[in-house]
């Protein structure tokens, strides 16, 4: 198997620009992750494989650097005192069920309609799952108060925390009692939009937020803790078939740590409806995005017929959206850092915010 | 007051190029190797150990020196007083009657 698999893998060269835009997008998925807890995946990937690296590497690779950015962020969130750990692991243990049953879905496409069903399938999803979750939040992020005050608990996780259906689980940071039956469906979703579409956080942390009743900050925050175990769960898979290009994880994972711990650090900064302001926006354009790429699938299952040169035209700009909404995100977490930045100084002639220390998480 | 402030700056900027240095001489490592180490590390099997170690060591190296370059550059974060969420937990059942050793016949 070991032979087959080197056989099989084809190493891209590297040129200065290929490094550039790797470091690029690794820094701006890393600062989107530290901050809604996932993202850049759905723009890494494509992006390695429009670079000429294979479609299994580029998953790979991207994974083998996903897990350890994860991993610093949710390390940088809990010492803000934003991560439920108890909750990463319930969901992270549900989520994993998810992402076998999201391969045997993903399997059974795949055989009884080839690659262009499975593709089609992968990008309905994107499409459907984006633009219900996505236009939610999205709705719900501009219709919240901004004017910093808690969000208040949705109607549906009010209702859901009412039905005591043993067993009931407490989770302590999130100051949430809710039955482990509730919790579970959100993390199998979360696992099977993972294996299909790569950003399982983009379920993960909107069903923290309506059906558990977590927090904005505090679900983006622990999405980080099943990014890492789900993250560290895939690695070991890929790596073990021998497809992780050391060199692009490395690559992305120079750029994606700075990003991270700069996300993570602009969650401090801003008001809680941020999060999912971003999530919301960064979703509804991503939604668009895949929705360009549908028509390709259709004519590989000879449904529709599109000449070439539109398609390619779709193909770049479909791309093109996916980066926009990448960049979009990165701008506004980076304005609301600016200004919430400005407004603790303001207010440091007052009551001071106090630092916290740099000493206490010196490690990471 | 300000030359301690300095102090902890100088400090800063010290563990900064310590671990930019680390960081650095990591990369170094893999590139100047990567023709040798990239297929080595992607034989498979027990091999997968490789890739998986280097990401948790350059995390460590690469994690401290992006945390301390971003304090360095006045990035931190600020601890805002907790916004407290309307109470949503319902409360818990009271509790049952312990049952009794002795019968009130």
């Amino acid at each position: 198997m070991h032979d087959t698999a080197v056989e099989a893998v084809k190493f891209i060269d590297l040129t200065w620009m290929n490094i550039a835009f790797l470091f690029t997008v690794g820094f701006i998925g890393g600062l989107v992750s530290g901050f809604i807890g996932s993202g850049g995946a759905f723009v890494l990937t494509p992006g390695m494989m429009s670079l000429g690296v294979p479609a299994a590497v580029a998953v790979a690779s991207n994974m083998c650097h996903k897990f350890p950015k994860a991993m610093v962020g949710a390390y940088k969130r809990y010492k803000y005192g934003q991560v439920d750990i108890k909750l990463g692991l319930v969901m992270a243990a549900s989520a994993t069920v998810g992402v076998q049953a999201g391969i045997k879905i993903q399997e059974m496409i795949l055989t009884r309609w080839g690659e262009a069903g499975s593709n089609l399938y992968v990008s309905v999803s994107f499409v459907a799952v984006l633009l219900i979750v996505g236009g939610y939040v999205f709705y719900d992020a501009w219709t919240a108060k901004g004017d910093g005050s808690a969000d208040p608990v949705g109607a549906l996780a009010k209702k859901l925390q009412g039905i005591n259906l043993p067993p009931m689980i407490h989770f302590k940071t999130a100051n949430v009692r809710i039955s482990l039956w509730f919790t579970i469906p959100v993390g199998f979703a979360t696992g099977m939009l993972a294996a299909t579409i790569a950003v399982g956080g983009f379920i993960g942390v909107p069903g923290m937020i309506y059906v558990v009743g977590v927090g904005g900050l505090m679900s983006s925050a622990t999405e980080l803790v099943i990014a890492f175990l789900m993250g560290l769960g895939g690695t070991v898979k890929w790596a073990m078939h021998g497809m992780v290009d050391i060199r692009l994880t490395l690559i992305i994972l120079a750029g994606s740590l700075l990003g991270v711990q700069l996300g993570a650090i602009g969650t401090t900064y801003v008001k809680e409806h941020m999060i999912k302001v971003v999530m919301g926006t960064i979703m509804v354009i991503v939604a668009v995005s895949r929705a360009l790429a549908v028509p390709e699938y259709l004519v590989q299952l000879k449904v529709i017929s599109v000449t070439p040169q539109v398609l390619s035209i779709l193909s770049i700009v479909s791309f093109l959206t996916m980066c926009f909404a990448l960049g979009v995100g990165a701008v506004i977490i980076l304005g609301a850092m600016i200004k919430g930045k400005r407004a603790a100084e303001q207010a440091a002639y007052g009551t001071a915010p106090a630092r916290v220390s740099s000493e206490s998480y010196e490690h990471v | 007051m300000a030359a301690r402030s300095e102090e902890k700056r100088k400090k800063l900027v010290l563990k900064t190029m310590l671990y930019g240095t680390i960081t650095a001489i990591l990369y170094a490592a893999v590139f100047s190797h990567a023709d040798m180490i990239t297929p080595y590390f992607a034989q498979g099997g027990y091999y997968a150990a490789l890739p998986i170690a280097t990401v948790f060591i350059f995390s460590f190296a690469h994690g401290a020196f992006a945390h301390n370059l971003w304090s360095t550059l006045g990035i931190e974060a600020v601890t805002k007083p907790a916004t407290a969420r309307s109470r949503t937990t319902v409360p818990r059942p009271a509790e049952r009657p312990r049952p009794r050793l002795r019968v009130n016949a």
